[in-house]
């Protein structure tokens, strides 16, 4: 439906954003950052990072060139609620499933946000049922206000205030995934009441 | 669970409906809390949270007011933490309400299934609950299943919440009502 709405107008890529709430730089030093924890706590190890399509891609390509350990990677994909699948089924799908066994494996999940923690929720459910040695989070954002499930979080780049933010990945209708920093959308391109 | 429970709001039928999605276990209504005793140790006012999620051991109250209307709501969620420190309850607010909405990428239906409209819309939504229900039970009378009219469903506030509301309803204007009416009837249809 949003996607209905905005196809009928084409996207002003950065007029369309409010305020600049992450810049590049913030973003390519704090993947840094994070790269090094994740260094430090499997070194000696190797680790497969999972992340969930699509939002998670552009952190994900940044955040394996910052991990200084050998480096496996996997890609998900799950239905949403409110997508085409949400009538028919009424229960989430795994549109794409892992490309191989994570049993007895280091798994870090790389997400770009958390915000309810519902889907999350469900891949870690999911995914410990495919037996790994050590399942963990990293998530980019983390917005807590929105938060309906409680997740343990092990390594988080930025808590963000309760707003909607596109770019880096993220997205509104599709569009904004390819924004270098992440930004504020402007309000009035989703209020329509 | 959501088969046979009626929801006093449509807001809150959506929401069962998102957590039925990502199959996070949840009841309606299933504790109410005591807040305030009379001096002869009646309780004159408790407050039932909408939602409990036992896998989460938490609470959540849904209101999607606007937020001048939740001050009733936010007093009764205070004195509840005081009197049960170690209840875990987490309101959300119209706000957040229509934010989940925006996420799933149904926010225009988040005006139809908030505040008062979303009270004519619950009535809807029961009713395909219902039918769904029996549908699934294989009832062979087809007419047992065929849509209800839209009626403004039973309500569960309080006394001076059904005030408030009542002074907020005379407000509205009747071309203003007609107009949500068409927008709730739209709404409750695209979700049926």
């Amino acid at each position: 439906m949003v996607q209905a709405q905005h196809r009928a107008r084409v996207p002003d890529l950065r007029g369309d954003i409010g305020q600049v709430l992450i810049s590049e730089e913030e973003i390519r030093n704090k993947v840094r950052e994070l790269g090094a924890q994740v260094t430090a706590d499997y070194t000696g190890r190797s680790v497969t990072l999972v992340s969930v399509l699509k939002g998670s891609l552009p952190f994900m390509a940044d955040l394996m060139r910052a991990i200084d350990v050998p480096v496996q990677i996997d890609l998900m994909e799950v239905s949403s609620y409110g997508g085409a699948t949400t009538e028919t089924s009424g229960l989430v799908r795994i549109l794409k499933d892992l490309s191989s066994s994570i049993a007895g494996r280091d798994v870090l999940i790389v997400e770009d946000i958390i915000d309810t923690g519902l889907t999350l929720n469900y891949l870690l459910r999911y995914l410990r049922g495919k037996n790994p040695a050590s399942l963990r989070i990293c998530a980019l954002l983390d917005k807590p206000a929105r938060r309906l499930v409680e997740i343990p979080i092990d390594y988080t780049g930025f808590t963000i205030p309760d707003e909607f933010v596109v770019g880096y990945g993220l997205d509104f209708g599709e569009f904004y995934r390819n924004l270098p920093f992440i930004g504020v959308l402007r309000r009035e391109l989703y209020e329509t009441a | 669970m959501t088969d046979e429970t009626r929801f006093a709001h449509a807001s809150e039928a959506e929401l069962s409906r998102i957590l039925d999605y990502y199959g996070v276990r949840w009841e309606y209504e299933p504790r109410t809390f005591p807040i305030m005793w009379g001096l002869d140790g009646k309780v004159v006012e408790s407050f039932s949270p909408d939602f409990y999620l036992p896998d989460m051991d938490m609470y959540v109250e849904l209101t999607t007011l606007k937020q001048s209307l939740v001050r009733r709501k936010n007093r009764k969620l205070r004195r509840l933490r005081e009197l049960y420190p170690d209840i875990r309850i987490k309101l959300f607010y119209g706000k957040d309400f229509r934010a989940l909405m925006l996420k799933y990428g149904r926010v225009d239906l988040a005006a139809s299934l908030s505040g008062l409209e979303g009270q004519v819309a619950a009535d809807r939504i029961n009713s395909r609950l219902k039918a769904e229900a029996e549908l699934a039970a294989e009832v062979d009378d087809v007419t047992a299943v065929a849509a209800p009219e839209m009626t403004p469903t039973e309500t569960r506030w309080s006394s001076s919440e059904a005030s408030g509301l009542a002074t907020r309803r005379r407000r509205v204007s009747r071309g203003s009502r007609r107009r949500r009416g068409r927008r709730a009837f739209a709404a409750a249809r695209a979700v049926a």
